[in-house]
Protein backbone atom coordinates (compact mmCIF):
# COMPACT_ATOMS: atom_id res chain seq x y z
CA UNK A 1 0.00 0.00 0.00
CA UNK A 2 2.88 1.97 1.32
CA UNK A 3 4.33 1.66 -2.64
CA UNK A 4 1.25 2.78 -4.45
CA UNK A 5 1.27 5.96 -2.21
CA UNK A 6 4.52 6.65 -2.99
CA UNK A 7 3.93 5.92 -7.00
CA UNK A 8 0.86 8.00 -6.93
CA UNK A 9 2.97 10.85 -5.37
CA UNK A 10 5.89 10.21 -8.23
CA UNK A 11 3.02 10.39 -10.92
CA UNK A 12 1.57 13.24 -9.89
CA UNK A 13 4.75 15.14 -9.76
CA UNK A 14 4.87 14.61 -13.50
CA UNK A 15 1.80 14.72 -14.69
CA UNK A 16 1.30 17.68 -17.24
CA UNK A 17 -1.66 18.77 -15.42
CA UNK A 18 1.06 19.91 -12.78
CA UNK A 19 1.40 23.17 -13.37
CA UNK A 20 -3.00 23.32 -13.29
CA UNK A 21 -3.87 25.75 -11.04
CA UNK A 22 -4.66 23.20 -7.48
CA UNK A 23 -7.45 24.61 -6.63
CA UNK A 24 -8.93 24.77 -10.25
CA UNK A 25 -8.24 20.67 -10.37
CA UNK A 26 -9.76 20.28 -6.82
CA UNK A 27 -13.29 22.02 -8.04
CA UNK A 28 -13.49 20.05 -11.46
CA UNK A 29 -13.19 16.52 -8.98
CA UNK A 30 -15.40 17.50 -6.49
CA UNK A 31 -18.14 19.25 -7.97
CA UNK A 32 -18.04 16.42 -10.77
CA UNK A 33 -18.01 13.98 -8.56
CA UNK A 34 -20.93 15.33 -6.33
CA UNK A 35 -22.95 15.52 -9.52
CA UNK A 36 -22.42 12.28 -10.00
CA UNK A 37 -23.27 10.84 -6.15
CA UNK A 38 -26.40 13.06 -7.19
CA UNK A 39 -27.74 12.19 -10.43
CA UNK A 40 -27.41 8.55 -9.26
CA UNK A 41 -27.75 7.92 -13.04
CA UNK A 42 -25.91 5.33 -14.41
CA UNK A 43 -25.54 6.83 -17.95
CA UNK A 44 -23.87 9.91 -16.04
CA UNK A 45 -21.66 7.46 -13.99
CA UNK A 46 -20.38 6.07 -17.14
CA UNK A 47 -19.82 9.51 -18.86
CA UNK A 48 -18.04 10.72 -15.71
CA UNK A 49 -16.29 7.80 -15.48
CA UNK A 50 -14.90 7.84 -19.15
CA UNK A 51 -14.20 11.95 -18.83
CA UNK A 52 -12.08 11.48 -15.84
CA UNK A 53 -10.25 8.61 -17.43
CA UNK A 54 -9.55 10.65 -20.42
CA UNK A 55 -8.58 13.57 -18.51
CA UNK A 56 -6.12 11.93 -16.46
CA UNK A 57 -5.03 9.76 -19.21
CA UNK A 58 -4.34 11.55 -22.45
CA UNK A 59 -4.15 15.49 -20.68
CA UNK A 60 -2.02 13.73 -17.52
CA UNK A 61 -0.32 11.73 -19.79
CA UNK A 62 -0.72 8.62 -17.01
CA UNK A 63 0.54 5.32 -18.45
CA UNK A 64 -2.66 3.80 -18.79
CA UNK A 65 -1.94 0.39 -17.80
CA UNK A 66 -1.08 1.84 -14.37
CA UNK A 67 -3.96 3.74 -14.31
CA UNK A 68 -6.14 0.60 -14.01
CA UNK A 69 -4.13 -1.06 -11.80
CA UNK A 70 -4.81 1.55 -9.46
CA UNK A 71 -8.62 1.14 -10.43
CA UNK A 72 -7.79 -3.00 -8.77
CA UNK A 73 -7.43 -1.58 -5.45
CA UNK A 74 -10.66 -0.40 -4.96
CA UNK A 75 -12.11 -3.48 -7.10
CA UNK A 76 -11.39 -5.35 -3.69
CA UNK A 77 -13.36 -3.88 -1.21
CA UNK A 78 -16.59 -3.40 -3.80
CA UNK A 79 -15.92 -7.09 -4.67
CA UNK A 80 -16.44 -7.89 -0.95
CA UNK A 81 -19.40 -5.41 -0.92
CA UNK A 82 -21.10 -6.90 -3.82
CA UNK A 83 -21.53 -10.41 -3.03
CA UNK A 84 -23.61 -9.07 0.15
CA UNK A 85 -25.93 -7.82 -2.85
CA UNK A 86 -25.71 -10.31 -5.18
CA UNK A 87 -26.53 -13.43 -3.83
CA UNK A 88 -30.38 -13.76 -2.06
CA UNK A 89 -31.89 -16.04 -0.81
CA UNK A 90 -36.17 -16.40 -1.16
CA UNK A 91 -38.72 -19.28 -1.74
CA UNK A 92 -39.51 -18.36 -5.01
CA UNK A 93 -36.72 -18.76 -7.62
CA UNK A 94 -39.16 -16.72 -10.37
CA UNK A 95 -36.72 -13.63 -10.19
CA UNK A 96 -33.51 -15.26 -9.92
CA UNK A 97 -30.83 -15.35 -13.11
CA UNK A 98 -29.42 -18.51 -11.75
CA UNK A 99 -29.77 -19.77 -8.07
CA UNK A 100 -29.48 -23.63 -6.70
CA UNK A 101 -32.14 -25.11 -4.02
CA UNK A 102 -31.11 -25.77 -0.22
CA UNK A 103 -33.87 -27.40 1.06
CA UNK A 104 -37.18 -25.46 0.78
CA UNK A 105 -36.04 -21.98 -0.35
CA UNK A 106 -33.43 -20.94 -3.19
CA UNK A 107 -29.89 -19.44 -2.76
CA UNK A 108 -28.78 -16.88 -6.57
CA UNK A 109 -28.82 -14.01 -7.91
CA UNK A 110 -31.84 -11.60 -8.61
CA UNK A 111 -32.21 -10.13 -11.78
CA UNK A 112 -32.72 -6.54 -9.57
CA UNK A 113 -29.57 -8.00 -7.47
CA UNK A 114 -27.62 -7.86 -10.82
CA UNK A 115 -28.72 -4.58 -11.82
CA UNK A 116 -28.20 -3.08 -8.20
CA UNK A 117 -24.43 -4.15 -8.56
CA UNK A 118 -24.12 -2.90 -12.02
CA UNK A 119 -24.94 0.59 -10.95
CA UNK A 120 -23.39 0.67 -8.08
CA UNK A 121 -19.99 -0.36 -10.19
CA UNK A 122 -20.09 2.38 -12.44
CA UNK A 123 -21.07 4.59 -9.20
CA UNK A 124 -18.09 3.49 -7.21
CA UNK A 125 -15.84 3.80 -10.56
CA UNK A 126 -16.77 7.31 -11.65
CA UNK A 127 -16.33 8.34 -8.00
CA UNK A 128 -12.72 6.97 -7.59
CA UNK A 129 -11.57 8.32 -10.93
CA UNK A 130 -12.88 11.52 -10.09
CA UNK A 131 -10.48 11.18 -7.00
CA UNK A 132 -7.67 9.80 -9.05
CA UNK A 133 -7.65 12.71 -11.18
CA UNK A 134 -6.83 15.26 -8.53
CA UNK A 135 -4.39 12.49 -7.02
CA UNK A 136 -2.50 11.76 -9.91
CA UNK A 137 -2.63 15.60 -11.22
CA UNK A 138 -1.96 17.42 -7.91
CA UNK A 139 1.20 16.92 -5.41
CA UNK A 140 0.14 17.30 -1.94
CA UNK A 141 1.93 20.45 -1.65
CA UNK A 142 -0.31 21.98 -4.27
CA UNK A 143 -3.36 20.37 -2.93
CA UNK A 144 -2.35 22.60 0.42
CA UNK A 145 -1.88 25.31 -1.38
CA UNK A 146 -5.81 25.17 -2.80
CA UNK A 147 -6.66 24.68 0.51
CA UNK A 148 -4.97 27.25 1.72
CA UNK A 149 -7.10 29.66 -0.89
CA UNK A 150 -10.04 27.93 0.55
CA UNK A 151 -9.06 29.14 4.30
CA UNK A 152 -8.43 25.76 5.49
CA UNK A 153 -7.06 26.69 9.10
CA UNK A 154 -3.55 26.87 8.81
CA UNK A 155 -2.46 24.90 11.38
CA UNK A 156 -4.01 22.21 9.76
CA UNK A 157 -2.20 22.79 6.68
CA UNK A 158 1.42 23.12 8.24
CA UNK A 159 0.42 19.71 9.63
CA UNK A 160 -0.29 18.00 6.62
CA UNK A 161 2.70 19.32 5.16
CA UNK A 162 5.30 18.60 7.59
CA UNK A 163 3.76 14.86 8.35
CA UNK A 164 4.17 14.37 4.33
CA UNK A 165 7.55 15.63 4.46
CA UNK A 166 8.90 13.28 6.92
CA UNK A 167 6.97 10.46 5.90
CA UNK A 168 9.78 9.77 3.71
CA UNK A 169 12.73 11.04 5.99
CA UNK A 170 11.63 8.51 8.45
CA UNK A 171 10.65 5.55 6.04
CA UNK A 172 13.87 6.14 4.38
CA UNK A 173 15.68 6.13 9.00
CA UNK A 174 13.28 2.95 9.37
CA UNK A 175 14.12 0.69 6.53
CA UNK A 176 18.15 1.69 6.70
CA UNK A 177 17.52 0.47 10.54
CA UNK A 178 15.46 -2.62 9.52
CA UNK A 179 18.61 -2.93 6.77
CA UNK A 180 21.08 -3.27 9.32
CA UNK A 181 19.44 -5.33 11.67
CA UNK A 182 18.63 -7.56 8.78
CA UNK A 183 21.97 -7.91 8.02
CA UNK A 184 23.06 -9.03 11.67
CA UNK A 185 20.48 -11.59 11.24
CA UNK A 186 17.54 -9.49 13.03
CA UNK A 187 14.82 -10.71 11.73
CA UNK A 188 16.47 -14.68 11.62
CA UNK A 189 12.99 -16.34 13.68
CA UNK A 190 10.01 -15.34 15.17
CA UNK A 191 11.17 -14.15 19.08
CA UNK A 192 14.46 -12.51 17.57
CA UNK A 193 12.06 -10.32 14.44
CA UNK A 194 9.94 -9.16 17.47
CA UNK A 195 12.51 -8.47 19.87
CA UNK A 196 14.04 -6.39 16.49
CA UNK A 197 10.95 -4.58 15.37
CA UNK A 198 10.73 -3.54 19.02
CA UNK A 199 14.03 -1.83 19.49
CA UNK A 200 13.51 0.44 15.68
CA UNK A 201 10.39 1.21 16.73
CA UNK A 202 11.64 2.74 20.08
CA UNK A 203 14.63 4.27 17.89
CA UNK A 204 12.38 5.80 15.51
CA UNK A 205 10.78 7.04 18.28
CA UNK A 206 14.11 8.59 19.62
CA UNK A 207 15.41 9.82 16.54
CA UNK A 208 12.39 11.57 15.88
CA UNK A 209 11.92 13.49 18.60
CA UNK A 210 15.91 14.64 18.00
CA UNK A 211 14.97 15.32 14.41
CA UNK A 212 11.73 17.09 15.59
CA UNK A 213 14.13 19.73 17.84
CA UNK A 214 17.04 20.09 15.38
CA UNK A 215 13.99 21.49 12.99
CA UNK A 216 13.19 23.82 15.26
CA UNK A 217 16.51 25.12 15.21
CA UNK A 218 16.90 25.45 11.73
CA UNK A 219 13.68 27.02 11.63
CA UNK A 220 14.19 29.51 14.33
CA UNK A 221 17.41 30.09 12.67
CA UNK A 222 15.67 31.39 9.30
CA UNK A 223 13.63 33.77 11.61
CA UNK A 224 10.06 30.93 11.89
CA UNK A 225 8.05 32.49 14.28
CA UNK A 226 5.48 30.54 14.88
CA UNK A 227 3.94 29.94 11.84
CA UNK A 228 5.51 28.56 8.43
CA UNK A 229 4.86 31.36 5.81
CA UNK A 230 6.22 30.03 2.38
CA UNK A 231 5.48 31.16 -1.25
CA UNK A 232 3.76 29.09 -3.47
CA UNK A 233 5.31 28.64 -6.59
CA UNK A 234 3.35 30.01 -9.62
CA UNK A 235 0.85 28.10 -11.60
CA UNK A 236 -0.09 28.25 -15.06
CA UNK A 237 -2.42 31.21 -16.03
CA UNK A 238 -5.70 31.04 -17.32
CA UNK A 239 -9.16 29.66 -16.25
CA UNK A 240 -9.53 27.41 -18.81
CA UNK A 241 -10.26 24.40 -16.71
CA UNK A 242 -13.28 26.14 -14.42
CA UNK A 243 -15.00 27.02 -18.02
CA UNK A 244 -14.80 23.29 -18.39
CA UNK A 245 -15.95 22.20 -15.20
CA UNK A 246 -18.96 24.43 -15.52
CA UNK A 247 -19.51 23.07 -18.84
CA UNK A 248 -19.32 19.43 -18.40
CA UNK A 249 -21.50 19.60 -15.02
CA UNK A 250 -24.55 21.61 -16.79
CA UNK A 251 -24.13 19.12 -19.57
CA UNK A 252 -24.44 16.45 -16.64
CA UNK A 253 -27.39 17.85 -15.27
CA UNK A 254 -29.42 17.93 -18.18
CA UNK A 255 -28.91 14.49 -19.53
CA UNK A 256 -29.62 13.61 -15.31
CA UNK A 257 -32.70 15.08 -15.66
CA UNK A 258 -33.77 14.03 -19.39
CA UNK A 259 -32.91 10.28 -18.41
CA UNK A 260 -34.84 10.83 -14.79
CA UNK A 261 -37.01 8.06 -14.04
CA UNK A 262 -36.15 6.45 -17.72
CA UNK A 263 -33.26 4.87 -16.67
CA UNK A 264 -33.24 2.53 -13.26
CA UNK A 265 -31.28 3.69 -10.52
CA UNK A 266 -30.24 2.72 -7.24
CA UNK B 1 33.94 49.75 7.06
CA UNK B 2 34.67 48.49 9.92
CA UNK B 3 38.19 45.83 10.52
CA UNK B 4 36.39 42.81 11.96
CA UNK B 5 32.52 42.08 10.90
CA UNK B 6 32.08 39.18 13.93
CA UNK B 7 34.03 38.95 17.04
CA UNK B 8 33.93 36.54 19.92
CA UNK B 9 35.28 37.32 23.18
CA UNK B 10 35.95 34.99 25.93
CA UNK B 11 33.20 32.84 24.81
CA UNK B 12 32.20 29.84 27.30
CA UNK B 13 29.56 27.79 26.75
CA UNK B 14 28.06 24.49 28.97
CA UNK B 15 25.33 22.07 28.15
CA UNK B 16 22.57 21.39 31.13
CA UNK B 17 24.13 18.32 31.46
CA UNK B 18 27.34 19.74 32.08
CA UNK B 19 29.26 19.14 29.05
CA UNK B 20 32.12 22.15 28.84
CA UNK B 21 31.34 22.70 25.18
CA UNK B 22 33.28 26.10 24.50
CA UNK B 23 35.65 26.88 26.86
CA UNK B 24 37.06 30.93 26.10
CA UNK B 25 37.04 31.10 22.74
CA UNK B 26 38.12 34.14 20.75
CA UNK B 27 37.72 34.94 17.35
CA UNK B 28 38.02 37.38 15.09
CA UNK B 29 36.48 37.53 11.16
CA UNK B 30 36.98 39.79 8.67
CA UNK B 31 34.31 40.80 6.30
CA UNK B 32 34.77 39.10 2.41
CA UNK B 33 37.03 36.13 3.86
CA UNK B 34 36.42 32.28 4.15
CA UNK B 35 37.73 31.62 7.49
CA UNK B 36 37.65 27.24 8.16
CA UNK B 37 36.96 25.92 11.73
CA UNK B 38 39.27 23.28 11.64
CA UNK B 39 38.51 20.46 14.56
CA UNK B 40 37.60 16.90 14.91
CA UNK B 41 34.70 15.19 15.97
CA UNK B 42 33.10 16.85 19.56
CA UNK B 43 35.57 19.80 19.05
CA UNK B 44 32.80 22.44 19.84
CA UNK B 45 32.37 23.54 16.26
CA UNK B 46 28.67 23.25 15.85
CA UNK B 47 28.38 24.45 19.52
CA UNK B 48 30.55 27.69 18.70
CA UNK B 49 28.22 28.21 15.15
CA UNK B 50 24.62 27.89 17.69
CA UNK B 51 25.25 30.66 19.70
CA UNK B 52 26.97 33.02 16.61
CA UNK B 53 23.49 32.20 15.43
CA UNK B 54 21.86 33.48 18.82
CA UNK B 55 19.86 29.82 18.99
CA UNK B 56 22.37 28.71 21.94
CA UNK B 57 22.82 31.65 24.94
CA UNK B 58 26.83 31.82 25.69
CA UNK B 59 27.28 31.09 29.63
CA UNK B 60 30.19 33.34 29.80
CA UNK B 61 31.74 36.18 26.76
CA UNK B 62 30.05 37.99 24.32
CA UNK B 63 29.74 38.04 20.57
CA UNK B 64 29.86 41.20 18.80
CA UNK B 65 28.45 41.94 15.56
CA UNK B 66 29.47 44.81 13.18
CA UNK B 67 30.83 46.43 16.04
CA UNK B 68 27.46 46.14 18.36
CA UNK B 69 26.95 43.17 21.17
CA UNK B 70 24.34 40.59 20.03
CA UNK B 71 20.60 41.36 21.74
CA UNK B 72 18.90 37.92 22.64
CA UNK B 73 15.53 40.01 22.92
CA UNK B 74 13.37 38.80 20.33
CA UNK B 75 13.56 41.34 17.70
CA UNK B 76 17.40 41.40 18.04
CA UNK B 77 17.42 38.05 17.24
CA UNK B 78 15.02 38.58 14.14
CA UNK B 79 17.94 41.28 13.51
CA UNK B 80 21.07 38.41 13.79
CA UNK B 81 19.32 36.43 11.44
CA UNK B 82 18.74 38.28 8.73
CA UNK B 83 22.62 39.00 9.00
CA UNK B 84 24.14 35.57 10.09
CA UNK B 85 22.75 32.82 8.30
CA UNK B 86 23.09 29.16 8.83
CA UNK B 87 23.22 26.05 7.19
CA UNK B 88 23.34 22.84 8.98
CA UNK B 89 24.93 19.99 8.60
CA UNK B 90 22.19 17.07 7.74
CA UNK B 91 19.87 18.99 4.97
CA UNK B 92 17.15 16.84 6.21
CA UNK B 93 17.17 18.64 9.43
CA UNK B 94 16.62 21.91 7.55
CA UNK B 95 14.19 20.98 4.80
CA UNK B 96 11.06 21.35 6.20
CA UNK B 97 8.95 21.45 2.93
CA UNK B 98 8.50 19.23 0.08
CA UNK B 99 8.52 21.89 -2.13
CA UNK B 100 12.13 23.24 -3.32
CA UNK B 101 10.62 26.71 -4.14
CA UNK B 102 8.75 26.88 -0.56
CA UNK B 103 11.58 26.09 1.31
CA UNK B 104 13.75 28.18 -0.11
CA UNK B 105 11.00 31.35 -0.08
CA UNK B 106 10.36 30.20 3.85
CA UNK B 107 13.24 32.88 5.51
CA UNK B 108 12.09 35.88 3.12
CA UNK B 109 8.37 35.55 4.07
CA UNK B 110 9.61 35.46 7.63
CA UNK B 111 11.44 38.82 6.47
CA UNK B 112 8.16 40.30 5.56
CA UNK B 113 8.87 41.11 1.80
CA UNK B 114 7.13 42.08 -0.55
CA UNK B 115 6.26 38.93 -2.71
CA UNK B 116 7.56 40.62 -5.87
CA UNK B 117 11.08 40.81 -3.77
CA UNK B 118 10.68 37.74 -2.44
CA UNK B 119 9.58 35.86 -5.77
CA UNK B 120 13.02 37.52 -7.55
CA UNK B 121 15.33 36.51 -4.35
CA UNK B 122 14.34 33.02 -4.68
CA UNK B 123 14.87 32.52 -8.38
CA UNK B 124 18.54 34.66 -7.79
CA UNK B 125 18.95 31.69 -5.16
CA UNK B 126 17.86 28.79 -6.85
CA UNK B 127 19.82 30.14 -10.26
CA UNK B 128 23.09 30.74 -8.47
CA UNK B 129 22.88 27.05 -6.30
CA UNK B 130 22.60 25.71 -9.67
CA UNK B 131 18.94 23.66 -8.74
CA UNK B 132 16.98 25.24 -11.35
CA UNK B 133 16.69 21.62 -12.94
CA UNK B 134 15.38 20.29 -9.81
CA UNK B 135 13.35 22.90 -8.60
CA UNK B 136 9.93 21.23 -9.30
CA UNK B 137 10.93 17.90 -7.71
CA UNK B 138 9.96 16.95 -4.45
CA UNK B 139 12.78 17.34 -1.77
CA UNK B 140 12.25 13.63 -1.02
CA UNK B 141 13.18 12.17 -4.31
CA UNK B 142 16.49 14.38 -4.36
CA UNK B 143 20.01 12.99 -3.52
CA UNK B 144 22.32 14.55 -0.37
CA UNK B 145 24.57 16.87 -2.49
CA UNK B 146 20.97 18.14 -4.12
CA UNK B 147 19.24 18.85 -0.76
CA UNK B 148 22.51 20.59 0.47
CA UNK B 149 22.22 22.62 -2.71
CA UNK B 150 18.65 23.44 -1.31
CA UNK B 151 19.40 24.26 2.11
CA UNK B 152 22.14 26.77 1.03
CA UNK B 153 19.93 28.50 -1.39
CA UNK B 154 17.29 28.58 1.57
CA UNK B 155 19.82 30.46 3.66
CA UNK B 156 21.82 32.60 0.32
CA UNK B 157 17.99 34.01 -0.62
CA UNK B 158 17.82 35.87 2.98
CA UNK B 159 21.06 37.53 1.53
CA UNK B 160 23.20 37.49 5.16
CA UNK B 161 26.60 39.37 5.23
CA UNK B 162 27.82 36.33 7.57
CA UNK B 163 27.06 32.29 5.61
CA UNK B 164 27.81 29.44 8.41
CA UNK B 165 27.92 26.17 7.24
CA UNK B 166 28.33 23.45 9.56
CA UNK B 167 30.66 20.78 7.65
CA UNK B 168 29.44 21.59 4.23
CA UNK B 169 31.32 18.90 2.84
CA UNK B 170 30.38 16.02 4.77
CA UNK B 171 28.68 13.28 3.00
CA UNK B 172 29.68 14.48 -0.70
CA UNK B 173 31.58 13.01 -3.45
CA UNK B 174 34.36 14.43 -4.30
CA UNK B 175 33.31 16.15 -7.49
CA UNK B 176 30.34 17.24 -4.95
CA UNK B 177 33.04 18.82 -2.53
CA UNK B 178 34.66 20.92 -5.43
CA UNK B 179 31.58 22.14 -7.01
CA UNK B 180 30.32 23.62 -3.43
CA UNK B 181 33.56 24.55 -2.38
CA UNK B 182 34.08 26.83 -5.91
CA UNK B 183 30.64 27.72 -5.08
CA UNK B 184 31.26 29.18 -1.66
CA UNK B 185 34.26 31.30 -3.52
CA UNK B 186 32.18 32.44 -6.15
CA UNK B 187 29.51 33.79 -3.75
CA UNK B 188 32.20 35.00 -1.55
CA UNK B 189 33.78 37.09 -4.57
CA UNK B 190 30.39 38.31 -6.37
CA UNK B 191 28.66 39.33 -2.80
CA UNK B 192 31.41 39.98 -0.57
CA UNK B 193 29.56 37.49 1.97
CA UNK B 194 31.75 36.30 5.04
CA UNK B 195 31.62 32.63 5.20
CA UNK B 196 32.76 30.34 8.15
CA UNK B 197 32.80 26.61 7.26
CA UNK B 198 33.59 24.12 10.02
CA UNK B 199 35.00 20.99 8.18
CA UNK B 200 37.59 18.21 8.99
CA UNK B 201 38.64 18.10 5.07
CA UNK B 202 42.02 19.04 5.92
CA UNK B 203 42.85 18.93 2.36
CA UNK B 204 40.28 21.10 1.18
CA UNK B 205 41.37 24.05 3.59
CA UNK B 206 44.91 25.53 2.27
CA UNK B 207 42.91 25.63 -1.41
CA UNK B 208 39.81 27.52 -0.17
CA UNK B 209 39.82 29.22 2.96
CA UNK B 210 41.64 32.12 4.14
CA UNK B 211 41.71 32.32 7.86
CA UNK B 212 41.93 29.33 10.15
CA UNK B 213 41.15 28.28 13.37
CA UNK B 214 41.84 25.32 15.03
CA UNK B 215 39.58 24.06 17.42
CA UNK B 216 39.78 21.10 19.99
CA UNK B 217 37.70 20.38 23.50
CA UNK B 218 35.97 23.18 23.40
CA UNK B 219 39.21 25.54 22.70
CA UNK B 220 40.73 27.81 20.42
CA UNK B 221 44.12 26.24 19.84
CA UNK B 222 45.43 28.15 17.02
CA UNK B 223 44.85 30.42 14.33
CA UNK B 224 46.27 32.32 11.38
CA UNK B 225 46.54 31.57 7.57
CA UNK B 226 46.71 28.34 6.18
CA UNK B 227 50.47 28.77 6.04
CA UNK B 228 50.72 30.07 9.22
CA UNK B 229 48.88 27.10 10.76
CA UNK B 230 50.21 24.20 8.99
CA UNK B 231 54.09 25.19 9.40
CA UNK B 232 53.21 24.42 13.81
CA UNK B 233 53.40 20.96 12.69
CA UNK B 234 53.36 19.43 16.37
CA UNK B 235 50.79 21.63 17.72
CA UNK B 236 48.26 20.24 14.68
CA UNK B 237 49.19 16.53 15.52
CA UNK B 238 48.35 16.86 18.99
CA UNK B 239 44.59 17.87 18.36
CA UNK B 240 44.33 14.36 16.08
CA UNK B 241 44.59 16.52 13.01
CA UNK B 242 47.44 15.87 10.29
CA UNK B 243 49.09 17.97 7.47
CA UNK B 244 47.54 18.17 3.99
CA UNK B 245 48.62 15.14 1.72
CA UNK B 246 50.94 17.73 -0.19
CA UNK B 247 52.03 19.15 3.03
CA UNK B 248 52.45 15.73 4.35
CA UNK B 249 54.63 14.70 1.05
CA UNK B 250 56.60 17.75 0.94
CA UNK B 251 57.59 17.55 4.69
CA UNK B 252 59.08 14.06 3.40
CA UNK B 253 60.98 15.18 1.01
CA UNK B 254 62.34 18.07 2.79
CA UNK B 255 63.38 16.20 5.95
CA UNK B 256 64.43 12.77 4.44
CA UNK B 257 65.57 13.40 0.74
CA UNK B 258 67.33 16.14 1.02
CA UNK B 259 64.77 18.85 -1.03
CA UNK B 260 65.12 22.68 -0.45
CA UNK B 261 62.45 23.78 0.52
CA UNK B 262 61.57 26.57 2.91
CA UNK B 263 58.31 27.15 3.66
CA UNK B 264 55.84 23.49 3.18
CA UNK B 265 53.64 24.14 0.17
CA UNK B 266 50.29 23.16 1.14
CA UNK B 267 48.71 23.00 -2.52
CA UNK B 268 49.44 21.06 -5.41
CA UNK B 269 50.29 24.48 -7.43
CA UNK B 270 52.76 25.54 -4.58
CA UNK B 271 54.07 22.45 -4.47
CA UNK B 272 54.61 21.88 -8.09
CA UNK B 273 56.42 25.22 -8.01
CA UNK B 274 59.12 24.54 -5.48
CA UNK B 275 59.21 21.23 -6.96
CA UNK B 276 60.14 22.60 -10.35
CA UNK B 277 62.77 24.98 -8.61
CA UNK B 278 64.73 22.60 -6.88
CA UNK B 279 64.56 20.31 -10.29
CA UNK B 280 66.22 23.85 -11.85
CA UNK B 281 68.55 24.31 -9.16
CA UNK B 282 69.56 20.39 -9.87
CA UNK B 283 70.21 21.36 -13.73
CA UNK B 284 72.00 24.01 -12.63
CA UNK B 285 74.49 22.46 -10.38
CA UNK B 286 75.28 19.75 -12.55
CA UNK B 287 75.74 22.05 -15.15
CA UNK B 288 78.09 24.22 -13.17
CA UNK B 289 80.03 20.76 -12.36
CA UNK B 290 80.41 19.95 -15.85
CA UNK B 291 81.54 23.26 -16.95
CA UNK B 292 83.91 23.58 -14.03
CA UNK B 293 85.33 20.01 -14.48
CA UNK B 294 85.39 21.67 -18.66
CA UNK B 295 87.63 23.72 -17.58
CA UNK B 296 89.84 22.24 -15.47
CA UNK B 297 90.64 19.99 -18.35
Amino acid sequence: MLEKMISIDRYAYNSKLRYIEPLQKLIFSLLTLAVGLWADNIVISIIIFSIMIYATVYYGGIPIKYYFKLLLIPMTFLFISVITLVINISHNPENFLCYFRIGSSFIGCSKTGALKVLLLFFKVMASVSCLYFLSLSTPIIDFLAALKKLKVPKLIIEITGLIYRFIFVIMETAENMFRAQNSRLGYIDLSTAYRSLGTLISNLFIRSYKRANELYIALESRGYDGEINVLQQEYKRGKKLYFYTALINILLLIIALITKGRWPSL
Amino acid sequence: MKEYILEVHSLSFTYPDGTRALRDVNMKIKPGEITAILGGNGAGKSTLFHTLNGILKPSKGQIVFEGKPIDYSRKGLIELRKSIGIVFQDPDNQLFSASVYQDVSFGLMNLKLPEEEVRRRVNEAINRTGIVNIKDKPTHSLSFGQKKRVAIAGVLAMEPKVLILDEPTAGLDPKGVSEIMTFLKEIQQELAVSIIISTHDIDMVPIYCDKVFVMNEGEIVAHGTPEEIFQDIDRIRSVNLRLPRIGHLMEILKEKDGFHIDSLPLTISKARRALIRNRLKDIFKIKTLKDNRYQQK
